[in-house]
């Protein structure tokens, strides 16, 4: 044993006031929500998220006032809501800056970092605004610090070595915690994603401290007799904690689909601050983990629940 | 053959959006979906005329060929009869490298040269309305040879000037100045080509292969050029309109209703009227 264990709640006060963060998981998918849901409950207050795509999770933690900084390329309930309304209304209301790029440029600004390299090169979105000066947000609040936010949001420069023409850097992402969201890690860290693993190679090696929740922690000896199934070597990750049902409302490959109800609700319910402060009495203060899946029932829960031979749920209601 | 073709009350304008997007599709061509429509519509090829295209889904999947439909390209239904499932690592990077032929996406606005806007509505400093972000939208339209956008058709959408141009089109921002150029001069090397159409509520669109200019190519039932023209805040060419747009078929619509998307997820079935 290595000592990694650690507690819900300890997990959330690892994460400070005006921390960088980042997530496992794509969109509605793999999301580490009991986490999300703990540092609400602890109340954080000015984070940095520093997302490859975004999704509930940033809504819930932008509608609850963590977040200071936003910078990715997407935000939304893919069928279940059409645009992060929570991140919309704090956008207009001047309570948050949004740093734009495009999502290629955001998973090559993890690669990048993961790899320790301090910016990668590609050639994607030239002519768009993304690359306006005028809009370089964090420029223009003054953080370009070049320590943790990078001195320029993007340099162009002609390719040096073939004359490929224009190309766009961008700057390595510099995350101070991952919080990863899986099916199964060892006891030493091990990690073992089933399915698309999206961009969490990356995330986790890119963070300076990577926790991973996961629905269950297996013996590292199950996942070392076949350790080219495995997605994250045990010494990059830090702190490991177990919490199944843990990603819910997002979905989790071969455990449980995406709770689609759940998140059309809380897209409908939540376009005011009232109504997210609303939704948020009803679902996460005064609750843990335990008695939000007590709240949520098993017969939502069975419903959820993948077949096992197929990876997705069968009884899940997709359509009309 | 022509009997093939269903009568207007077999079908909607869903069903013929997404058979449009399908006969853009050509066999053995490797294929970036998106969610949604368009997701049905590239199945809805690999059913019918393009047996052999290949499927790649945003968040990892490579070649795929899933039972049932995902309902985001994250969902779990990706892996499954797959030639890999990893990440986004592997998406982009072959999208980069210059893997795939043709990408669909979708928009809140585009403008007469194919920009698009998915970004925002209004002044970008202090928006009207904060939208989803780009997404993949600029990453696709950048590395595809094609790129085909299915968008609602109304005449604020299409404007003059987008507010923000999130997706590239032919003539696009040459920074720090900001000015319009070509695409071509501004890709340079890594040019490969750009929006090849727009289908929209009302018809299908294409861009002149020397000016990338919008003009409109078909009309959907009911809609005149005329009334197409006035439905855009720009000055829509309609001299090269060719027709119609084709109505599915029968089989087309078999597959969508009682294969592809039995659930109706993406494509209500329509009612039959007594």
């Amino acid at each position: 044993m290595t000592g990694k264990r650690i507690t819900l709640q300890q997990a959330a006060e690892i994460i400070k006031d005006g921390s960088s963060l980042t997530f496992s998981g794509f969109t509605i998918w793999r999301r580490p929500f009991a986490l999300v849901f703990e540092l609400i409950r602890q109340g954080r207050k000015g984070l940095h998220l520093i997302e490859v795509n975004g999704g509930p999770q940033t809504e819930f933690l932008v509608g609850a006032g963590c977040v200071d900084i936003w910078e990715s390329c997407w935000v939304g309930h893919e069928l279940y809501g059409k645009y992060g309304a929570n991140l919309s209304r704090k956008v207009g209301n001047k309570e948050i800056i949004v740093e734009d790029y495009s999502h290629a440029e955001m998973l090559f600004r993890f690669a990048a970092a993961a790899s320790g390299a301090p910016y990668a090169a590609t050639q994607t979105s030239l002519g768009t605004d993304l690359h306006n000066p005028e809009y370089d947000m964090l420029g223009r609040a003054g953080l370009r610090d070049g320590k943790r936010i990078p001195k320029h949001k993007y340099i162009f420069t002609e390719d040096p070595f073939y004359g490929a023409g224009e190309q766009v850097l961008v700057p390595a992402a510099k995350v101070d915690v991952a919080v990863m969201c899986v099916q199964q890690v060892g006891e030493e860290g091990t990690v073992r994603v089933n399915g698309q693993f999206y961009s969490d190679p990356e995330v986790a090696r890119a963070a300076d401290i990577t926790i991973v929740m996961a629905e269950e922690i297996v013996p590292e000896e199950y996942l070392r007799r076949e350790s080219d199934r495995n997605t994250i070597a045990s010494f990059e990750v830090d702190y490991i904690l177990e919490c199944p049902f843990g990603a819910h409302p997002t979905g989790m490959f071969g455990r449980y689909d995406v709770d689609g109800a759940f998140l059309k609700d809380f897209y409908g319910r939540t376009r005011t601050q009232e109504g997210f402060d609303d939704f948020a009495k009803e679902w996460i203060h005064g609750q843990d983990h335990h008695s939000y899946l007590e709240k949520l029932g098993w017969p939502r829960m069975l419903n959820l629940k993948a077949n096992t031979a197929l990876n997705y749920s069968t009884g899940v209601k997709r359509g009309q | 053959m022509e009997s093939n073709y269903a009568t207007p009350e077999e079908y909607g304008l869903p069903d013929l959006l997404c058979c449009a997007a399908s006969r853009e599709v050509k066999d053995n061509e490797i294929v970036f979906a998106g969610t949604g429509l368009p997701m049905v519509a590239i199945m809805l090829a690999q059913k019918t005329h393009a047996p052999n295209l290949k499927l790649i889904f945003e968040a990892g999947t490579l070649d795929g060929r899933p039972p049932q439909i995902p309902t985001s390209v994250g969902d779990a239904r990706c892996e499954m009869g797959a030639s890999r499932s990893s990440g986004l690592n592997d998406a982009f990077s072959v999208a980069q490298r210059g893997y795939v032929d043709l990408g669909f996406l979708g928009g809140a606005e585009v403008d007469e040269y194919g920009n698009v806007n998915t970004t925002c509505i209004g002044n970008y400093l202090d928006p009207e309305l904060r939208l989803t972000g780009s997404g993949g939208n600029p990453d696709i339209n950048s590395f595809a040879r094609r790129t085909v956008f299915i968008m609602v058709h109304e005449k604020r959408r299409f404007t003059d000037q987008v507010s923000y141009i999130t997706s590239p089109g032919w003539r696009v921002k040459k920074w720090p100045e900001g000015s319009f150029v070509h695409r071509k001069e501004l890709y340079g090397s890594a040019y490969r080509g750009g929006p090849s159409a727009v289908i929209s509520t009302a018809g299908v669109f294409r861009f002149d292969d020397e000016t990338g200019r919008i003009y409109l190519d078909t009309c959907h039932r009911g809609n005149s050029p005329e009334q197409i023209r006035e439905m855009c805040q720009f000055d829509l060419d309609i001299s090269r309109v060719s027709g119609e747009t084709l109505p599915p078929t029968r089989e087309e619509l078999h597959f969508i209703h009682s294969v592809l998307d039995p659930e109706q997820i993406f494509i209500p079935k329509v009612k039959h009227k007594g």
